[in-house]
């Protein structure tokens, strides 16, 4: 008796510790509009998308004259160690990579549409007819340690990736497309045949086959270099341990790497070789800083750029005076997929089997695609930092989304009416539809488990389903881990009917890959004549026509949209709190501040605090 | 004695052999492999086919633990499929850190339990046993993420007495005697909140023992001899309340490597409990399997030491 007294008042008590805690947090109570940073948007940062109200600044200006050097403090948020492997090569974590940007090895630079442009140390000639490229260096570049760049660093991560004993994920259909580069990963050639050194500053690689990739860094191209004089005579299969990748790597960037803690913080120092000028910032801190302490971080001024901010955060963050929010769309769409077939492993191709499917009717696939109120989810549980997606293109590739595309918005009556017309009635007065034939209709749908929040989504979802009459049950009764949930979805594990997925698109938006007749990832199970040849058509020799591309997208669009094997869901944005000291900088693809960090100034000794 | 100790280390042989198979099987039952991670539109299926079969991933279970244990004989515990790095300097590094966090929070868990449970055994039912009772709840009733960041709040970013993540800050030369005070003052605080959150169980120990004791034969014999209270507690009624104390050292001790998953995410410190939840999460086999072992081979190994610190303090017990 007596203890349970107590136990009660020690909750009650730690209770009243947590209130404490929150009170005295960092959230202000939140007003209702969640934007009111003044959106003087530069030119493209509008996102695309219609019924969206929140757009964020892409970039910041915050006048003030400039201190003389001064270092640049960045929080990686993030609740692990991170890897580093400082290499282009062999690195596998995006963590890293956002590190290497600072000392980057890039060879090229990109436009807003990511093409390769030729700002960069190197430029790229395409000779379309002979299936060639000319990738030439700058003659006047030097690695951070003063050694010159030659064009033998631009051909060694060739024979990195290709080499036998790689153990990257880049050693894949795209580097075969290289002349000689299955011989030398067999190892019956010495070199990659199709690597050509024409003098010391350019190199000819010769391709079985061009695309448009080749364009945005595909078809085997590779964009960076690596410092043969530091890293030329270790052994591929020793490279991933060796000091050169982990503890001092030289580099390009406008940084270079001073000191390491593993796992926690690395600092960089300018790079005084650094081949657009000596960069104004004496150096950059990164430090990983735990999700859960990130936003009373940013209030307390600790850090002046905030990478990997976690936008469900944003009520945080989102009245603090110390900082701009600047936000840009993702490279990223979230789909509903319905399982329309099999893959036969034998002939590796996907088999569709329109009728032998549960969801082989269009009209239950469309009826499902207006059932659900993503337009609501994205408003209350992500802050309008997700929208409602109508295409398989983020609409970041002007070039090739089409933005006239319908695509399902929330419209409960056309689903209901779209079921009734496809003859899915309740005949047993259940409450749920009842397939054609009168049979039961239960759906088995797949989701991944994330946060707690994911929980409360997905059942939103389920109830809209219930709403029109459709009896959605989850797979194994729960939402399923990460793992487990793509190797049910890779098997094509008969109790799942319907999954939901979301793909980063990187900067290659080109659906091979992903909705080919011979894709593993084409998880839908669909395919047919008509998407065949669009998806093979977009990546075709024609397709350097631009608009000839652009045309075969847009045709890829509409036609995953009337079919509906994908119905894409949402869109989402990423955003970086930066703080007001930070001198001109841009969040903005198109003119984004990784490639001008030399340029990047300070106007005050600390970070400002709120 | 030493005999029994000797055969106490070769039964762990047997024990530790069955761990492992059933650990190596469980972790293969587990979806997915270290590559499913990979998955993106950028990766291409059948290179993650090679990688896997390159692995040896697609061997039956009993010929990849052949190979591994014939490995992990010759002290090879292979590559950590996440980090690209030897299996055993991972686990060292992290190891290091994690020890002396845990070691700094032992000591300051004593420093505050044992005081506590004697003051509370010893003025039993007083206002002060009362308040160390509700404190000892409360902190026991406190989920330790709560508590961390609490503290992480106020003395970290309102009071900014401490440093708020990290093991070390990056500024200082490593060997200096700046970074190793560095590194003290980042262990603080989270140790700290480590020790204020463990320490129930030994505070109600010696605080029951000390009552228990109060009224033993013993002690009525050393009072009618003559010996001041005060001495009585300190020699007679202390030390015999010790005992189940004493009795935990031994777990106490190699639990200095387990590390908080808790403690570690909170204030960003690399450690063995991340470790071990990631390795998990990511299907890092040879470093799930490592720590696995690991974590067995020190609980046998507490379970051994505690036996012996008992048949040390207490005459009374014979490990036979």
């Amino acid at each position: 008796m007596k203890k349970t007294k107590w136990s009660l008042v020690a909750l009650l008590l730690s209770v009243l510790l947590v209130l404490a805690a929150c009170s005295g947090g960092d959230e202000e109570p939140t007003t209702e509009e969640p934007e009111e940073t003044s959106t003087e948007d530069t030119t493209d940062g509008e996102p695309a998308g219609e019924d969206s109200g929140s757009l964020f600044e892409v970039a910041v200006t915050n006048e003030g004259e400039a201190i003389e050097g001064g270092t640049l403090q960045v929080a990686m948020v993030k609740d692990e160690p991170f890897q580093g492997i400082f290499n282009w090569e062999l690195y596998e974590d995006g963590y890293d990579a956002d590190l290497m940007e600072w000392m980057t090895n890039s060879l090229f630079e990109v436009d807003e549409n990511f093409m390769i442009t030729d700002e960069g140390i190197a430029t790229l000639e395409v000779d379309q007819e002979n299936n060639k490229a000319t990738v030439k260096i700058r003659e006047d570049v030097k690695w951070s340690d003063g050694e010159p760049l030659t064009i033998e660093d631009v051909i060694l991560p060739y024979h990195i990736i290709g080499h036998k004993d790689y153990t990257g994920v880049r050693y894949d259909t795209a580097f075969q497309n290289i002349i000689g580069a299955e011989e030398y990963h067999a190892g019956t050639a010495e070199t990659i045949s199709g690597l050509k050194q024409i003098d010391d500053y350019t190199l000819e690689i010769s391709f079985k086959q061009l695309s448009p990739s080749i364009f945005y860094g595909g078809d085997g191209l590779w964009t960076y270099a690596a410092p043969a004089h530091q890293i030329a005579d270790i052994p591929v299969g020793e490279l991933v341990e060796s000091d050169a990748v982990r503890k001092n790597p030289v580099s390009l960037g406008a940084f270079k790497i001073d000191k390491i803690v593993p796992g926690e913080s690395v600092s960089f120092v300018k790079n005084e070789n650094y081949w657009k000028g000596v960069p104004k910032l004496d150096g950059v801190v990164v430090k990983v800083v735990p999700s859960s302490s990130i936003s009373v971080a940013i209030e307390s001024g600790d850090y002046d750029i905030v990478q990997s901010f976690n936008a469900t955060k944003m009520p945080e963050i989102e009245n603090l005076e110390n900082i701009s929010i600047l936000g840009r769309p993702e490279l990223y769409y979230s789909y509903l997929g319905f399982k329309l077939g099999k893959f036969d492993t034998v002939e590796n191709k996907v088999v569709t089997d329109m009728e032998g499917s549960k969801m082989g009717n269009q009209q239950l696939r469309q009826a499902m695609g207006y059932a659900l109120d993503i337009e609501q989810v994205s408003e209350v549980f992500y802050n309008n930092l997700r929208e409602r997606a109508n295409s398989l293109i983020p609409p970041v590739f002007e070039a090739f989304y089409d933005e006239e595309l319908a695509g399902y918005t929330y419209d409960p009556e056309k689903a209901m009416a779209l079921l009734d017309e496809a003859g899915y009635e309740d005949v047993d007065g259940d409450g749920f539809r009842e397939d054609p034939n009168g049979e039961p209709l239960e759906i088995k749908l797949a989701s991944m488990s994330s946060d707690a929040t994911q929980e409360e989504i997905i059942a939103f979802y389920l109830q809209n389903w219930a709403d029109v009459g459709l009896n959605v049950t989850l797979t194994t009764g729960r939402l399923i881990e990460f793992n487990a949930f793509y190797d049910m979805v890779e098997a094509d594990d008969p109790e799942i009917d319907i999954y939901m997925g979301a793909w980063g698109t990187g900067t290659n938006p080109s659906p091979s890959g992903l909705y080919g007749e011979a894709d593993p990832f084409n998880y839908s199970r669909y395919t047919s004549e008509e998407l065949e040849t669009t998806v093979r058509a977009i990546d075709s020799p024609e397709a350097f026509d631009t608009e000839y591309r652009a045309d075969q997208f847009k045709a890829f669009q509409q036609h995953i949209e009337e079919v509906a094997n994908i119905i894409p869901m949402q869109f989402r944005y990423e955003i970086m709190p930066v703080n007001k000291r930070v001198k001109n900088f841009s969040f903005d693809y198109a003119d984004e501040y990784t490639s001008h960090l030399h340029e990047l100034e300070l106007v005050a000794e600390e970070p400002v605090a709120n | 004695m030493w005999k029994t100790i000797v055969r106490r280390f070769l039964i762990m042989i047997p024990q530790l052999f069955v761990l492992s198979v059933i650990i190596f099987v469980l972790a293969k039952f587990m979806p997915g492999d270290p590559f499913t991670g990979l998955i993106s539109p950028q990766t291409d299926p059948a290179r993650i086919a090679e990688l896997t079969e390159k692995a040896g991933l697609n061997d039956p279970w009993h010929i990849q633990y052949m190979r591994w244990i014939g490995n992990a004989f010759q002290g090879d515990l292979g590559l950590s499929y996440t980090y690209k790095r030897d299996v055993a300097d991972l686990i060292g590094e992290r190891a290091l850190n994690t020890f002396w966090l845990s070691l700094l929070s032992v000591f300051i868990l004593y420093l505050i339990a044992i005081p506590l449970g004697i003051l509370a055994g010893r003025y039993q039912n007083s206002r002060l046993d009362k308040t160390i009772v509700l404190y000892s709840f409360v902190t026991y009733a406190i989920p330790t993420f709560v508590l961390g960041l609490i503290f992480l709040f106020l003395f970290g970013y309102k009071l900014e007495w401490f440093p708020t993540s990290g093991s070390v800050d990056i500024k200082y030369e490593a060997g200096t005697l700046r970074y190793y005070w560095d590194k003290f003052y980042h262990i603080l605080l989270p140790s700290f909140t480590y020790a204020v959150l463990g320490t129930t169980g030994i505070i109600q120990y010696l605080r029951s023992e000390i009552i228990d004791a109060k009224t033993m034969d013993y002690v009525r014999t050393a009072r009618s001899k003559g010996i001041p209270m005060r001495k009585v507690y300190s020699k007679h009624i202390f030390r015999n309340s010790l005992l189940p104390i004493a009795a935990f050292l031994g777990f106490t001790i190699t639990g200095l490597l387990g590390g908080s998953i808790f403690v570690e995410t909170i204030f960003g410190y690399p450690g063995m409990g991340q470790l071990f939840v990631s390795s998990i999460s990511s299907r890092d086999y040879s470093v799930i399997t490592a720590l696995v072992m690991l974590f067995g081979f020190l609980a046998l190994l507490g379970s051994l030491l505690s036996d012996i610190i008992m048949s040390i303090v207490d005459p009374r017990i014979r490990i036979e």
